[in-house]
Parts: structure tokens; C-alpha cells; sequence
């Protein structure tokens, strides 16, 4: 493998691509029709083989989020702000509810707070198990691990059926609780599908994530060190990819898991590989979590009835989503509907990686780099 | 009668409030996690730079702005945090400005907290907000031949949409 | 280490998949699925917060195609939905005081007239007789990916 003689030269800041161009170089369109994770236009500057910069040309999916929520009431906003990252949507719901609890004053009961821990960890499940098959499978051409994590995914999803009634698109958390109780066989199908995910982990791993052609492809690329990562704001399984010990879960817990014993996986080397199997020890976590939250759930109420006001004020909540750390400023002027909702999320926070990392590196590197950010764009554009 | 020694968000505002006595005009403490400080637009930088280089807030989770027609004034709020500090990294600090609605401009904080890159560009797009200084300040979300006013301002209302 | 990987994806050649033969076997859904409403006319008294929450306003209110009264309904006004519009979220389902609105597992909606989406409160009142005959069980040990789909009458009743 010849090494890249840029490589020894000092990095720039990210330019745009509207700077002079050397005659060499060629511009090259990447997307929109992005049949991948969303449409996203990387606009990239080739010299042979080598990128020497990208501009990201975001805003395909944008559809005015932010603004329509300003005529949606603090109900009738879950369905359509659950929307941008739909995998995910639990904790997009969540961390929408989190602020408006604290305006209006409610505080959910114990077993609400557990029903709606083992949701997001199911959905947290869910949404990594897309990430392996789209983003760092068919990304890098491995299209069995497609295969095998979609199957799988769709036993957790029939699972939310039973629980929520919808297979992607719960609107499950109104403000002051989940909106049912556990069904009855629910606990003993999961258990049992929990069993059976282990194992299934353990062939991903033999299939991918030990896969010599994966590890060549993977390793030391895109590598982001950790004062880098700290320095452009990297969130989520980036940021602790790159050695930062950082999860909202454990710094300001929400829900129940402060009762719950798990651990954070960390990864000090910060390339592509790092990250690929950082979301990989999540998984596992989130079994461990889910087990012991099953175990430990209390009987009681599940949900208190919340005012249809929004009252004055402005309120900040954050939950922790797969992408990283999803945080929700809403301000109610006393009316029915929010006067201004601003989301700030792992996705948007991970564009400034896409300029920073994808220099001087090889074309075929860049759907590495790009699958291991996990940057969704209909959840970025919002 | 002794007296309480201050607690861990009484002493970050009061430390901002001795470097900078004339430019932080409100401070407000919510609970555990949350500080609000209102300051001066003119002295971004130089907060920006003691909040992270002395107080150790190394990045911005987001910039957001908010309009106010009735007062005229749109705000522009900072959400920074801390990776890097174990005892501050709950916090959630806003630094809230308020800019004048017929010409907001604001100093770019690219130069101190990176992070900020692509939000300020949206906040230009979105609410019109200038930053000066910002070394790539185009229009990020909307199309590319978009000429209308900037989109989230109160004045472009949605009556289809219902009551407001 | 590349064989290992290789023969993880070749085992499944000799394993039996299965197919369930969609629309001659349907795979009856959980309770409480969240397809189109069922709508309960003696119980609805028009009070509209159904339409108010709905994050779509895709309810309108018209008044019966018989022109019959109804005592617990004063103005007389039922709900239509336009299912163009609907997200399925059943909220409207969730905040019906009365209780007058149902979950149904009726999803084969689709129609090739775009103005036969809109339901009228008769067409809605129809309880859905399409329900599924199969049911899915996870095993995790047998089957495609741990679950096999059997007939419901051959399972115990739950």
C-alpha cells in the first residue's frame, strides 16, 4: 500500500470547495440520490485517487421542523418530531417530553419511567442494528451482514407492535408517561429473543466485526483524535470513540436508569474500527439493561394526566439518543402550542466531521468514514 | 450565623461576574444542571475565550436563535458544555444576546469554539443573524436560489396551518 | 479467519427459510394495532377534541347520511376521516372521552380513487371482519431466525 506524501504536510482547517482549484483536480458529485442513509450531497475535490476536500451540501430532506412545531400543541408535535430520525424515534420523543414535564410540573411514576427505559433501549437495539446493515455493511459492500441484521431487527420490531401498536412510528410518550402498560406475553417473548440476540452477536461478530477484510478496510482510518473530538463537539459513539468517557445516561440521568448497572464502552484509538465497535459493546449493553430493568419493575401507575398548557418559560432537556447526545430547548409563552422548539442533535453536531475527516484519503475510504459517523440526514436537515 | 458556601453554579456566575462586571447583564440558576447568563453582544469573544481557555467549556452543543417581535429583538442563545472537566460536565451553560431586529449582527465564535461552524451558518440562514468574521457564512438548509426572507422570523406565518 | 467469516454466511444455504403466502395467509396482529378507526356512532357526542389533537386535521365533522337523531350527539355532527392525511398515531383514539373511537387491525387501505380515502362515519362504523388466521412464535431455537408461523386454531388459546 503506497502512502499518501500529503500526508506530511500540515492539515488545514476545512476549506470550502469554492476555493481555487489546482488543475489537477477533478469535482466530483456525490449524491443526492443518496440511496443509503438519506439524501446528502458531498460535493468532493479528487486528485487521482486521493480526495483532497469535501464540501457537505446539506438541506435535501429539510422540511421546517422547527417551524411547523410552532402550530403543532405540545401533544399533537410527538408524531411529527418523532419523525426526523424514525429509527430512533423513542428518544426523539423522550427528549421532547423531558422539557415540557419540567414546564408543566409532572413527574412520571417509577413503572412509566421503566416501561419507557426498556423502549429506548429496545430502540437503541433497533437503530444499531440499521447502522450495521446500512451504514457499515452495505457501505462497504458486506451484504450479508445486511441480511442478517435486518432480520433481526424485525423480531424486536414485531416486538414493538405488541407493545405500542406501530412497527417504526410508536408516538408512545405523551407528556407525563407512556401511553400503555406491558401486554401480557410481552416479558416472555422478549426474554426469550434477548437469549437468541446473544447468540446471534457472537456470528456478527465472526461474520463482521472480526472479518480480516472488514479490519483492513477499517482500520486507522478516518482517524480522529481526542482533543479533536472534543474541540469540533463530536457526540455520542463518535465521541467515545476517540477515548471521551461521556454519556448523558450516566452524567444526568433521565428514566430509570439511574437504578440500573451498566457500563460505557470506550475506545482509545478513534478510527473508523473504533467506532464501529463501540456501537457493537452498546448492544450488549443494552441487553444487560433491558434484563435488569424487566427484573426490577415496580407495580404501580404508569402515566399522570398532563395540562394541555405549555406554561411561560424556557426548559432544556437532553437524552441519549444512538447518535449521540439529542438535546431539546422548548419555550411555552401559556398557550397550547410551543413558541419555539430547537433541536440540537448527534447528527447535525457530526457534519463538521464529514470536511474534517475525509482529506487526503482514498475514494474507497470515504463510505468508511461516512458509515462510521452514523450521520442521518433527514435527521440533520430536520 | 455562618454562611453557606456557594454552590459549584453560584461560583461559576460569580467568577463571570468579577472578569466581566459591566457585560454579563442576568444570570439565572434552574435546578442542578441548567445556568442562563444574559451578556453584552459586544463582548463575545472575550467571554467565549475565559469560558473555555479558564472555566474549561470546550464546545457548543448548539446555536439557536429566537425572535421576539413584540420586544424587537432577536436572541441568539450559545448551549455550551464541557467534555473535558469531570466536575462541570452536567452543566448546561447558556449565553443568551440580544440583537437589535432590523440589523443583527454578532461576532462569529469560530475563532474560539469550532464547534459552532455549521449552526452559525443555519441561525444566519434561519433568523438572519449575521456573524462576522465566520470564514464560510452561506445558506446551509434552504435551496440554493432561495430569495425570500429568512424563513423562522414570526412574520412569515402559515395560516393554513391553523391558529398561531 | 476469512474461511470462518465464509462459512457463517454458507450454513444458511441448508437451513429451511419460510414464506408466509401473503394474501391467502395474513398474520393476525397484536391487540391494539394501530390501523384505521372503528367508530362507535351511539357513543359519539360530537365534542370535537379528536379533530383539536389530531397533528394532521384530517377530521372534519358532518352529520349523519340518514339524518336520524341521536340523543347524546346535540348538533348532531360525526367525525370523517380523510386518510390521506393520517399518521395512524390514535391519538384521536386515546383522548375520545366517551371512548367512542377503536383500534382495528384493518390496514389493507389502499384505493385506486383518491376520494374514496375519505371515510364517512358509516363507512367507519363497520367493524373489520379481515383479521389474520396466523399467528407468529418465537421459538429461538427452531424455524427462520427463531420464529415459525402457525395456524391460529392449532395454538392454545392465550
Amino acid at each position: 500500500m503506497t502512502t499518501n506524501p500529503d500526508q506530511t504536510k500540515p492539515t488545514a482547517p476545512p476549506i470550502a470547495i469554492t476555493a481555487a482549484k489546482e488543475p489537477s483536480t477533478l469535482d466530483v458529485s456525490v449524491g443526492p440520490q443518496h440511496p443509503g442513509s438519506g439524501h446528502l450531497r458531498m460535493l468532493m475535490r479528487v486528485d487521482g485517487d486521493y480526495i483532497v476536500s469535501v464540501d457537505p451540501d446539506i438541506g435535501y430532506v429539510h422540511r421546517g421542523c422547527e417551524k411547523i412545531a410552532e402550530y403543532r400543541t405540545a401533544v399533537s408535535n410527538i408524531p411529527h418530531l418523532e419523525r426526523p430520525c424514525i429509527i430512533d424515534a423513542i428518544h426523539l420523543n423522550w427528549g421532547y417530553v423531558l422539557p415540557i414535564e419540567e414546564l408543566q410540573g409532572i413527574v412520571v411514576p417509577p413503572r412509566g419511567q421503566y416501561i419507557s427505559t426498556i423502549a429506548a433501549e429496545m430502540n437503541r437495539i433497533m437503530s444499531h442494528l440499521y447502522w450495521l446493515a446500512i451504514n457499515a455493511g452495505v457501505f462497504s459492500g458486506h451484504t450479508t451482514i445486511f441480511m442478517y441484521a435486518f432480520g433481526d431487527r424485525d423480531l424486536f420490531i414485531e416486538l414493538a407492535e405488541m407493545l405500542t401498536g406501530a412497527r417504526l412510528t410508536y408516538s408512545f410518550l405523551p407528556p407525563g408517561g407512556p401511553r400503555r402498560d406491558l401486554p401480557a406475553e410481552f416479558q416472555d417473548r422478549l426474554l426469550k429473543l434477548l437469549d437468541y440476540f446473544e447468540r446471534r452477536l457472537v456470528e456478527y461478530d465472526r461474520i463482521f466485526f472480526s472479518n480480516p477484510l472488514v479490519i483492513a478496510r477499517a482500520k486507522g482510518i478516518g482517524t480522529l483524535k481526542r482533543d479533536e473530538a472534543i474541540k469540533l463537539g463530536m457526540t455520542g459513539p463518535v465521541l467515545r470513540g476517540s477515548g471521551v468517557k461521556y454519556d448523558v445516561r450516566k452524567v444526568e440521568p433521565y428514566g430509570a436508569y439511574a437504578d440500573l448497572d451498566f457500563e460505557i464502552p470506550v475506545f482509545e484509538e478513534g478510527d473508523s474500527y473504533a467506532r464501529f465497535l463501540v456501537r457493537f459493546e452498546e448492544m450488549k449493553q443494552s441487553i444487560k439493561i433491558i434484563r435488569q430493568a424487566l427484573e426490577k419493575m415496580p407495580k404501580g401507575p404508569i402515566a399522570r394526566k398532563a395540562p394541555l398548557i405549555i406554561p411561560e418559560g424556557e426548559a432544556i432537556g437532553r437524552v441519549e439518543s444512538s447518535r449521540g447526545e439529542l438535546t431539546y430547548m422548548v419555550k411555552g409563552d401559556n398557550s397550547d402550542k410551543p413558541s419555539r422548539v430547537k433541536i440540537m442533535n448527534g447528527s447535525f453536531r457530526s457534519l463538521i466531521a464529514l470536511p474534517y475527516l475525509i482529506r487526503n484519503v482514498h475514494v474507497a475510504d470515504m463510505p468508511i468514514i461516512y458509515g462510521s459517523l452514523d450521520y442521518w440526514p433527514v435527521e440533520a436537515d430536520r | 450565623m455562618a454562611t453557606q458556601s456557594p454552590t459549584r453554579e453560584e461560583d461559576l456566575v460569580n467568577k463571570l461576574k468579577a472578569r466581566f462586571p459591566d457585560a454579563i447583564k442576568d444570570s439565572k440558576i434552574e435546578g442542578k444542571h441548567r445556568i442562563t447568563i444574559h451578556f453584552d453582544k459586544d463582548k463575545l469573544l472575550e467571554i467565549a475565550r475565559y469560558m473555555r481557555d479558564e472555566l474549561g467549556f470546550d464546545h457548543v452543543k448548539g446555536v439557536a436563535g429566537v425572535d421576539d417581535p413584540t420586544h424587537k429583538k432577536i436572541e441568539v442563545l450559545y448551549f455550551t458544555g464541557s467534555f473535558s472537566r469531570p466536575e462541570i460536565e452536567d452543566l448546561i451553560v447558556v449565553l443568551q444576546a440580544e440583537l437589535p431586529r432590523d440589523n443583527p449582527t454578532i461576532a462569529s465564535a469560530v475563532s474560539v469554539w469550532e464547534s459552532t461552524h455549521f449552526h452559525e451558518r443555519e441561525t444566519f440562514e434561519m433568523f438572519g443573524v449575521k456573524f462576522e468574521g465566520h470564514p464560510d457564512l452561506r445558506k446551509l438548509l434552504t435551496l440554493d436560489n432561495w430569495e425570500g426572507p429568512p424563513p423562522m422570523l414570526k412574520d412569515i406565518k402559515f395560516p393554513e396551518m391553523g391558529q398561531r | 479467519m476469512v474461511f470462518g467469516a465464509m462459512y457463517e454466511g454458507i450454513k444458511h444455504i441448508f437451513k429451511r427459510t419460510f414464506t408466509l403466502k401473503y394474501p391467502y395467509q395474513k398474520v393476525l396482529l397484536p391487540k391494539g394495532f394501530r390501523g384505521r378507526h372503528i367508530l362507535y356512532m351511539e357513543k359519539c357526542t360530537g365534542c370535537g377534541i379528536c379533530a383539536w389533537i389530531c397533528p394532521e386535521r384530517c377530521i372534519s365533522f358532518v352529520p349523519p347520511a340518514d339524518g336520524k337523531e341521536h340523543p347524546q350527539n346535540p348538533e348532531n355532527r360525526f367525525p370523517q376521516y380523510w386518510y390521506a392525511r393520517c399518521c395512524f398515531c390514535h391519538f384521536c383514539t386515546d383522548y375520545c372521552p366517551t371512548g367512542a373511537l377503536d383500534y382495528s387491525p384493518d390496514y389493507e387501505l389502499a384505493e385506486y380513487d383518491r376520494e374514496l380515502l375519505v371515510w364517512s362515519p358509516e363507512r367507519l362504523s363497520k367493524v373489520p371482519t379481515n383479521i389474520g388466521t396466523y399467528r407468529s412464535v418465537f421459538h429461538g431455537n427452531k424455524g427462520s431466525m427463531g420464529v415459525t408461523y402457525e395456524p391460529v386454531e392449532k395454538q392454545p388459546k392465550t
